[in-house]
């Protein structure tokens, strides 16, 4: 499960403001959770290999031999999820001398026979020698496929295999590359069923060999000690010392302190906070009562935290991400004449210092050419801001913002914000050009953390531990239903959109040395920041398009590709969904048989991307198609 | 994606999404818009003019990548060939088959190519077989005869990973930066992976700072010029302009300009732009 964690982010990976990659703990735990609230175990426990050889590696010495060093990143997320898991209060099951496949093996049998329905968590398929009725394998949903629970009807199929004790006799027939364990030189896996239809197990097998016509029956008289040993090998071991213990495996109680402070190390802020948060609900809540100077004088704690055994006192709160709610600031609203005329003369005196403006703009959409404004922030003080509403009328808007005009067309002042270019090319189609220079945030995190991603909501939180209101408490989330930032009530907005220009300003503050200490000032002022006016007016200007033509050709496509699609259904002889890569694969591979080692991609469906029908079609015109019609 | 306002397509630059510094672009991709094929070219057919007082002009960078892996590396036969001017693969082939410019065949020329860009994205003698269909001995034998006459690019490789793995990162020639936390990994898939990045990252970055460069120089130009021609799409090497018909060779000349001498490449690599107008972007390009 770790390593499937890790993998799965291995090309956007998490890391941490002191560089600790955390993709493993991070999968782990998002697993670990979507388990624990969606299937809703009553007992849970979580196995791990030791580093002491078993009888598998003195038995073979080749024995997982081919695996390669388990990267770093993994081995030091180790302790982390043991950490998370004793927070958990989830007992962690360790056996020296036993794989962790073994340990489950005997586990699920014992928690079977007290009478329990054992689900084994694993996308390991060699589990499916422990199915029965009262065992399954539950695959956990990857970014492939579903999760999925294995019974023995569904392992069976997956084989294609009589009954679920055939599956250590496959992998004797056929091996296992993972785990290096060899099987009969040759022999794969539509050969072993086949053999095993006929022969039962694969003793029989071998006690036949003689029998076995052609090569095959070469095959398997030359790698009887192999298939002996590879059966074995794949054996999972039941007879394990461990014992199953009801009462420690039963789920519930969470050590809040431990898993505040793990959280906390990994910066974890946001499911951490989904998962405490919640437990504060049902679990503890500390209430600190402060007197009139703000010395805390006692602190209540509500009963239901004294009912509870394990729980302990939480401190979460203060490592808690920061919000509106409990961080000070005073956003003000500027919807009067009189009050603009104000807002105007403070930043035009802040611009007279050589101060720079924090400014942002709220609207009806996100396509800048078509969504109209609703208002603006400016801010030029850590949490202070205004926000100046404006009308829905394009001229009535115009005149507002009008005397702003001034301040816009001063080459030197310098205009800060989160995505400009959207903002600028906004206030571009009301008639406005900002003339000032630029310090885009998110073009400045680009430059010194090209990965990743860069919302002003994630930056808050990573850089300014501070959760921002989420423009889904305004408008709803996103979809058919979502709202419209005009229809918001005017004080929600005001402290929303005070709030962005706030945030971006502090967030300001912190990348300006980070772009310095990390070397990448240069290329953000020389090349990445004079650019986002370039691209500005490209966007603004756009390009034409013969639409008569466009249709034309996308119907004089759409018939050459039915003329494909019906040339290749000729061509295999058969009708079936070519859209379909799952379909086209058992059809390329398993009917028309065009390439015996064909591939299959992680989902165990038949790779069928270009590249491979490329290659294959030198030989076989079918793939020509196949390409031509994509 | 059509705006009634305009009635053209504006599409949305992505300035920070691809890590090696290139630009990205939405509603729509232009990036994605197909070139390899007949006809997925056509579509670029439907890109066209505002009116007929316009055209389209079209102007790319050639071999920009690969003339900055020899500045980068500085590698003297192949600096020399670009400042020769010759045809790079027939150059490279020439070399790596020992034989005599004149007398390189189609097939060899096709196979210096496979080298050549396999050296930009990293791939090693198994890829190239793959690619070109042929024995893995015969591919480590070209790749052998590669590193041998051109030992700069291979000096340039292995420089640049212990840079990295030195370093943390690996830079462009305008110091963009590129962190690989996993240059120095035991593991071999995660470490592959990034030293391929190592290696492709300058590359591919180094040519998007020069677009952008020139972009920012051509913007300027027009700005302080008294032309109403706009420039409207950037995409891979190519920038593409609605040029009013009158101004087509005051155009060229700027466009060919800003982007030669936007960034001039160490080892005097020259920079080649080319140019070219029609009524849609297919004719253009």
């Amino acid at each position: 499960m770790i390593f499937r964690a890790y993998y799965a982010l291995v090309k956007s990976p998490r890391i941490t403001s002191t560089g600790k990659n955390t993709n493993a703990q991070f999968g782990f735990l998002n697993t670990l959770m979507d388990l624990i609230n969606n299937q809703k175990p009553s007992h849970l426990a979580v196995c791990f290999d030791t580093k002491e050889k078993t009888e598998r590696h003195t038995d073979f010495a080749e024995y997982k031999a081919n695996r390669q060093e388990t990267p770093e990143d993994i081995l030091l997320a180790v302790p982390d999820i043991k950490k998370m898991l004793q927070g958990f209060n989830i007992p962690i099951i360790e056996v020296p001398g036993y794989e962790a496949d073994d340990i489950i093996g005997a586990l699920s049998v014992k928690a079977s026979q007290a009478g329990y329905k054992v689900y084994m968590v694993t996308s390991d398929k060699d589990y499916g020698q422990l199915v029965n009725d009262q065992v399954f394998i539950y695959k956990p949903a990857s970014g492939f496929s579903k999760a999925e629970v294995l019974g023995p009807a569904e392992v069976c199929a997956k084989w294609d295999i009589e009954h679920v004790g055939q599956v250590i006799d496959m992998l004797g027939l056929m091996g296992d590359a993972v785990d290096n364990i060899p099987g009969i030189k040759g022999v794969g896996e539509k050969t072993a069923a086949k053999l095993l239809k006929e022969y039962g197990s694969l003793e029989n097998i071998l006690d036949h060999a003689d029998e076995i016509k052609g090569s095959i029956g070469e095959k398997v008289r030359n790698g009887k000690a192999d298939a002996i040993m590879s059966k074995k090998l794949a054996t999972i071991i039941l007879d394990v010392p461990c014992v199953f213990n009801e009462g420690d495996f039963a789920l519930g109680g969470w050590k809040e302190d431990i898993l505040t402070e793990v959280f906390n190390e990994l910066e974890f802020r946001t499911i951490g906070k989904r998962i405490l948060g919640e437990a504060f609900q049902v679990g503890s809540k500390t209430e600190q009562q402060k007197d009139l100077f703000g010395n805390v004088v006692e602190s209540k704690t509500s009963p239901s935290v004294q009912a509870s055994s394990v729980s302990t006192e939480s401190n979460f709160e203060i490592v808690e991400n920061k919000t509106i709610e409990n961080t000070a600031h005073q956003y003000f609203l500027a919807d009067s004449e009189a009050l603009r005329k104000q807002l105007l003369a403070m930043l035009t005196a802040h611009m007279d210092q050589g101060g720079e403006i924090c400014f942002d703009t709220e609207t009806t959409g996100l396509d800048a050419n078509r969504c109209e404004l609703v208002g603006m922030s400016f801010s030029i003080k850590a949490s202070e801001a205004w926000y100046m509403p404006l009308p829905a009328g394009k001229e009535a808007c115009i005149k507002i913002i009008q005397p702003f005009d001034t301040l816009f067309q001063i080459p030197t002042l310098t205009w800060i914000g989160q995505n400009t270019k959207f903002d600028l090319l906004v206030l571009k189609n009301y008639g406005f050009e900002i003339k000032g220079e630029l310090f885009d945030t998110m073009l400045a995190h680009y430059c010194f953390e090209p990965d990743g991603k860069r919302s002003m909501d994630l930056l808050s939180e990573k850089f300014l531990h501070y959760s921002p209101v989420r423009i889904e408490d305004l408008i709803g989330k996103k979809g058919k239903n979502q709202g419209n930032m005009r229809d918001v009530e005017i004080e929600k907005i005001k402290e929303y959109a005070g709030e962005d220009a706030d945030i971006t300003l502090q967030l300001k503050e912190k990348f300006l040395p980070l772009l310095q200490e990390n070397g990448v000032e240069t290329v953000f002022r020389k090349v990445d920041t004079p650019l986002i006016k370039v691209l500005l007016d490209m966007e603004y200007e756009g390009i034409r398009i013969d639409t008569d033509f466009l249709h034309a050709y996308s119907k004089e496509l759409e018939i050459l590709a039915r003329e494909s699609e019906e040339r290749v259904y000729q061509g295999a002889g058969v009708r079936f969904n070519l859209a379909s890569p799952k379909q086209l694969g058992e059809v390329l591979f398993e009917k028309l048989q065009l390439d015996p080692k064909a591939k299959k991609t992680k989902t165990g469906q038949y790779a069928t991307g270009e590249d491979v029908l490329a290659k294959l079609a030198r030989e076989h015109t079918i793939c020509d198609e196949i390409l031509s019609f994509r | 994606m059509i705006q009634p306002r305009s009635g053209r397509v504006h599409t949305t630059f992505g300035q920070t999404i691809a890590v090696t510094g290139r630009l990205s672009s939405i509603n729509p991709n232009l990036q994605n818009i197909p070139i390899r094929t007949e006809r997925g070219r056509e579509i670029r057919k439907a890109f066209i003019a505002r009116d007929e007082n316009h055209l389209l002009m079209s102007a790319d960078y050639s071999q920009i990548e690969l003339r900055i892996v020899a500045a980068m590396s500085g590698d003297p036969n192949m600096c020399e060939a670009f400042r020769k001017g010759l045809d790079i693969h027939t150059a490279t082939a020439a070399k790596v088959f020992g034989v005599d410019e004149h007398a390189v065949t189609k097939e060899q020329r096709y196979k210096a190519k496979s080298v050549n860009f396999g050296i930009i994205y990293g791939q090693g003698a198994f890829g190239l077989a793959e690619n070109l269909s042929i024995s893995r001995t015969e591919a480590k034998e070209i790749i052998d005869n590669y590193k041998k006459e051109f030992s700069g690019i291979q000096k340039y490789m292995d420089d640049t990973i212990a840079f990295a793995r030195e370093q943390g990162y690996v830079q462009t020639l305008q110091g963009r930066k590129r962190w690989l936390r996993d240059i120095s990994s035991q593991n071999f898939t995660v470490r592959g992976f990034a030293e391929r990045n190592a290696i492709n990252s300058p590359i591919q970055g180094s040519a998007a700072d020069m677009i952008k460069l020139a972009m920012i120089q051509i913007h300027a130009a027009l700005k302080e010029s008294t032309l109403k021609s706009k420039m409207v799409l950037q995409v891979h090497d190519e920038l593409v302009f609605d040029v009013l018909r009158e101004e087509e060779e005051a155009m060229k000349k700027l466009i060919i300009h800003c982007m030669q001498n936007a960034m001039p490449l160490p080892y005097d690599v020259p920079v080649l732009a080319e140019v070219g107008s029609g009524a849609n972007w297919l004719e253009a390009h």
